[in-house]
């Protein structure tokens, strides 16, 4: 058998088929440059096993243990998911009491209810107490509204689902006007009103009495007949004995 | 026990002896922080599908050096790529220190090129088998067999041709 250096290895390892590491022990016998280097290699590989440890570095492995917990499923809903459902929950919150916020959402219930094809109100009715007496069934208690706005005239009433809420939401319709007056549960952040235009309508956020009214129309003089009427009511209640 | 707890006590104890390997593949201390907490990140984010019982430190070394082999390929350096130099590793042969320690083999080792260095580290530092050393570095045997081989005749030309 002729030299091969990569055996000699391989026999050193003791990683050589059976028969290749007979051959090599007879070949190794007789040849002196493969057995020092076999010598040498099995000297080396005790020396390397012998190498001083290296010291791991002291904040490795607190690190990793904080790697560890920081990728963990429940921890990674602690560190991310719940903070940003709170912050969610805050801007929703913060929102809510936002009157352009209000405003918007107002605008856009009026032209969704009035866009339809048939009014899908729940209640029909242009009588004023029949209304509030029909939310006052819930708890609600609905100002006292008045039965015509200018042309139009109130023609009935339902509950509208809004993002964060849910409203009250009374229809006028007249001659080429549609007005929704809304009674709103929960405040708004604003002194005494707030006027907006949204999407096109104009935007009315009120106290009536103790309670909080949005009205809404494309009309802007609708929606000062209606809230002058709204205030005259009030007025007038305030000043029964 | 918690997945947590069982990775905890099932591959921390590797942690030295990934380090040193870490250390002398990467030959700087920040480098092999970082591929070692590179390394174990992944093994925990792949601990579900280790089979528990077979050889984890075969495992994470598997991982330390596909982690590694990433980084090189995001860096464009494939450490594969070496040219062996006829002269020989550019370290000084040693003196007559070999017998204080082992800080000329450790220089020796370190001037090694990469691919024959990992071999050499993985299987006489270490103490893989050839076949483990197969699946780690994702080579065949004969590979193995000549990457040591030839790693060992390169410490043996550093360290002056003489006996270590």
């Amino acid at each position: 058998m002729s030299c091969d250096p990569e055996r000699v290895t391989g026999y050193v390892d003791d990683a050589l088929p059976e028969e290749d590491r007979a051959a090599l022990q007879a070949h190794l016998r007789e040849c002196e440059p493969c057995r020092e280097q076999a010598g040498f290699e099995t000297a080396l590989r005790g020396r390397l096993r012998a190498l001083a440890p290296l010291d791991v570095p002291p904040g490795l492995r607190r690190a990793l243990r904080r790697q560890m917990r920081s990728t963990s499923p429940l921890r990674f809903a602690a560190a991310v998911l719940l903070p940003a459902a709170a912050a969610l929950a805050l801007v929703v919150f913060w929102l809510r009491a936002a009157p352009p916020f209000v405003s918007w959402e107002l605008a856009r219930d009026h032209a969704s209810c009035f866009g339809r094809s048939k009014l899908p109100a729940r209640m029909w009715s242009s009588d004023p107490s029949q209304v509030a007496a029909w939310f006052e069934k819930d708890g609600l208690a609905v100002p006292v509204v008045p039965e015509t706005v200018g042309s139009a005239v109130l023609i009935g009433a339902r509950y509208c689902a809004l993002i964060d809420r849910r409203v009250a939401h009374l229809y006028y319709s007249g001659d080429d006007v549609n007005i929704s007056l809304f009674v709103l549960p929960g405040s708004v952040r604003m002194e005494g009103g707030y006027d907006a235009e949204a999407l096109g309508q104009t935007v009315r956020l009120r106290r009536v009495g103790g309670t909080l009214v949005g009205v809404v129309s494309s009309s802007e003089e609708a929606v000062e007949t209606l809230e002058r009427a709204l205030t005259r009511t009030v007025a007038r209640l305030d000043a029964a004995p | 026990m918690t997945r947590e707890e069982r990775f905890e006590a099932e591959a921390l104890p590797h942690l030295r002896s990934l380090y040193g390997t870490a250390f002398r593949m990467t030959r700087n201390a920040h480098d092999a922080e970082d591929l070692v907490q590179e390394t174990f990140l992944r093994a925990y984010r792949a601990f579900d599908g280790f089979t528990p019982g077979s050889n984890i430190r075969a495992w994470l070394y598997t991982i330390l050096h596909r982690v590694r082999t990433d980084a090189f390929r995001r860096s464009r350096r494939s450490p594969r790529t070496v040219e062996l130099a006829d002269e020989g590793p550019a370290v000084p042969p040693p003196q007559d220190a070999l017998a204080q320690g082992g800080e000329d083999l450790a220089r020796a080792l370190e001037s090694l090129p990469d691919v024959f260095r990992n071999a050499v580290v993985l299987r006489d530092v270490e103490d893989f088998s050839y076949q483990e050393i197969a699946r780690i570095l994702d080579v065949p045997m004969g590979t193995v067999m000549s990457r040591i081989h030839r790693g060992r005749a390169l410490l043996r030309q550093a360290l002056g041709g003489r006996k270590p």
